[in-house]
């Protein structure tokens, strides 16, 4: 599924004092399969421009097209673009509402108006997907799970619909390092697994570098940049003049690179980092 | 989709006009009388009074008028069936008979009825969202704390009221934004809020509460404790760091207040009521 953007802008409370503009003229075009991540400082607009992708917001001004459809066109079918494009929420806690973990992911199926055979069989299969115990889980109310475990099940609510693009909204924020781990693995799977387009929003540079394969900055309402991820991060003065850092690892290499090290530049994440230190080493060794 | 939009009441709206640098004490004694002289009101002319003189009051103020009544959007279809209600339903001896069919009778009376009830809820309405778009938090409770203070002596916990009155109307807004994310949640996976008719969207409301009251019952528990870790121990012994001033506005209000009153008290005597 491709997702289309056409000079977007938005306002919250429009018409009232206390409006203000969010969004300027924002264009950008998301195809089949890609990966992408979003960053920004925070209330750049990251989540209203998120938001516009399954028919949440309707723009006012501008256009926004799911695979060719106009969301703004009375006629299109809102109910099925929130279907084929999931949305991740921020906090998972906002979206978990039925008592029981099984209740929850079959929410959205059942408002698909599947059969019972066919709404079990999602929920099976979205548990599955990313890693929760059917058995032993589906029954336990949500408030007993971990912030891990809710999270999971709150991406497997949004699976079980059977979505073309996944929207993920900052969704290993609070999260111990495990358990973004996890998260991160389940995400990575099903995008390699499933073609699924994906659409990583984060405040962490780490992850979105470990992620994604090209990135879009957004700065105050504005596309900044649009490019493949390591042509983001070589413009890390600019990234740094908005309030955002480069990932931790990019800088540790940097600073290698600066003490005398044979490493390459624009270093992403560990795997990279790993393989370009040993071959250092290597070389090193190899000297002596 | 954006809920609180359309919520007024609680909402502080900073200006530096005469209604806003008016003393807190001042503007809620106002608003008092002026709630007391509508519910006594029973005839068009004071109603329109009233009318002149909020508008009056809101023009002052430099709140957009519109703005200002906005608040009402999301209540008219409750007043509309009201309104119906009282039509056909309301009985009088010795009333025109406009239409009659089995219980259902739309009278004069009825009518009449239909009409002051809804005016009091307009201007109730009104004249409360603009106490509180003209008065910040902190000096409404400032205000009505010095206000109540008297009700201390026959025990009563004023400060406690008070400080509960203020954090009830604060969950306004908190509530209307935590509503806005929870509809949303469920938008994203397959309700459809945004069609279907009044009733059927009224229907899909209900799934929403559960998680609403759950969200509210929390967010309590975190204010307490908050509150504990801050060691507030009530209203005894607590100082003020500004104190309240009335000034020159605040007599020009007065008499203001006492030529509409007057006013409208005479206009409430001399015309004949609607019912």
């Amino acid at each position: 599924m491709s997702i289309e953007v056409v000079n977007l802008s938005h306002s919250y409370k429009e018409g009232t004092p206390f409006e203000k503009q969010v969004l300027f003229e924002i264009n950008l075009s998301i195809g089949e399969g890609e990966f992408v991540g979003i960053i920004g400082p925070t209330r750049s607009g990251k989540t209203t421009l998120a938001q516009h992708f399954n028919a949440l917001h309707i723009p006012r001004r501008g256009k926004v097209l799911i695979d060719g459809l106009d969301t703004k066109d009375k006629r299109a079918d809102l109910v099925k673009i929130r279907h084929r494009v999931g949305y991740v929420f921020q906090n998972p806690e906002y979206q978990l509402f039925a008592p029981t973990v099984g209740e929850d992911i079959a929410f959205g199926p059942l408002n698909q108006k599947l059969s019972r055979e066919e709404v079990e069989g999602r929920v099976r299969e979205a548990m599955a997907q990313v890693g929760l115990d059917y058995r032993a889980l589906r029954d336990r109310d949500i408030f007993a799970l971990s912030g891990g475990q809710k999270r999971r099940a709150a991406i497997a609510g949004v699976l079980a619909c059977k979505p073309g693009v996944l929207v993920l909204d900052d969704i290993t924020a609070g999260l111990d390092p495990r358990g973004r781990e996890e998260i991160l693995s389940v995400i990575k799977e099903l995008h390699h697994r499933r073609n699924l387009t994906t659409i990583f929003i984060s405040n962490s540079m780490d992850e979105v570098a470990a992620m994604a394969e090209r990135i879009i900055v957004i700065d105050r309402g504005r596309v900044i940049m649009d490019d493949p991820t390591r042509k983001v991060f070589a413009r890390f003065k600019e990234l740094r003049d908005i309030g955002l850092e480069l990932p931790e690892v990019t800088v540790l290499i940097d600073r290698l690179r600066t003490a005398g090290f044979n490493l390459p530049a624009g270093v992403l994440n560990i795997s990279e980092a790993l393989t370009s230190i040993s071959a250092a080493l290597r070389e090193l060794e190899a000297r002596k | 989709m954006e809920l609180t939009k359309n919520i007024t009441l609680g909402v502080y709206l900073p200006g530096k006009s005469s209604i806003h640098n008016l003393d807190p004490r001042t503007k809620i004694i106002t608003a008092t009388i002026m709630i007391v002289l509508l519910l006594i009101s029973r005839s068009y002319a004071a109603f329109a009074l009233s009318a002149l003189f909020t508008g009056f009051l809101i023009t002052l103020s430099g709140v957009p008028a519109g703005y200002a009544m906005r608040g009402l959007k999301p209540m008219l279809p409750v007043l509309a069936i009201m309104w119906v209600f009282q039509l056909f339903l309301f009985k009088a001896p010795d009333t025109t008979v406009y239409f009659h069919w089995w219980i259902f009778e739309a009278t004069a009376a009825g009518l009449h009825m239909g009409n002051l009830i809804i005016l009091r809820v307009l201007f109730l309405f009104t004249v409360t969202t603009f106490l509180t778009l003209t008065t910040s938090v902190v000096s409404l409770t400032d205000g009505l704390e010095n206000l109540l203070k008297p009700l201390r002596a026959i025990g009563i916990p004023s400060q406690e009221l008070v400080m509960t009155l203020v954090i009830a109307l604060r969950f306004v807004l908190i509530l209307a934004e935590e509503l806005e994310k929870i509809i949303k949640a469920q938008m994203a996976r397959g309700v459809a809020f945004d069609r279907g008719n009044f009733i059927q969207k009224t229907r899909k409301i209900f799934p929403v509460f559960l998680p609403l009251f759950i969200g509210a019952f929390k967010r309590a528990e975190e204010l307490i404790v908050a509150m504990d870790a801050r060691s507030y121990t009530g209203g005894k012994g607590r100082t003020k760091m500004k104190t309240l001033h009335m000034g020159r506005v605040d007599l020009g209000a007065a008499a203001v207040m006492i030529v509409y009153g007057g006013m409208l008290i005479y206009i409430i005597i001399s015309t004949e009521p609607m019912i």
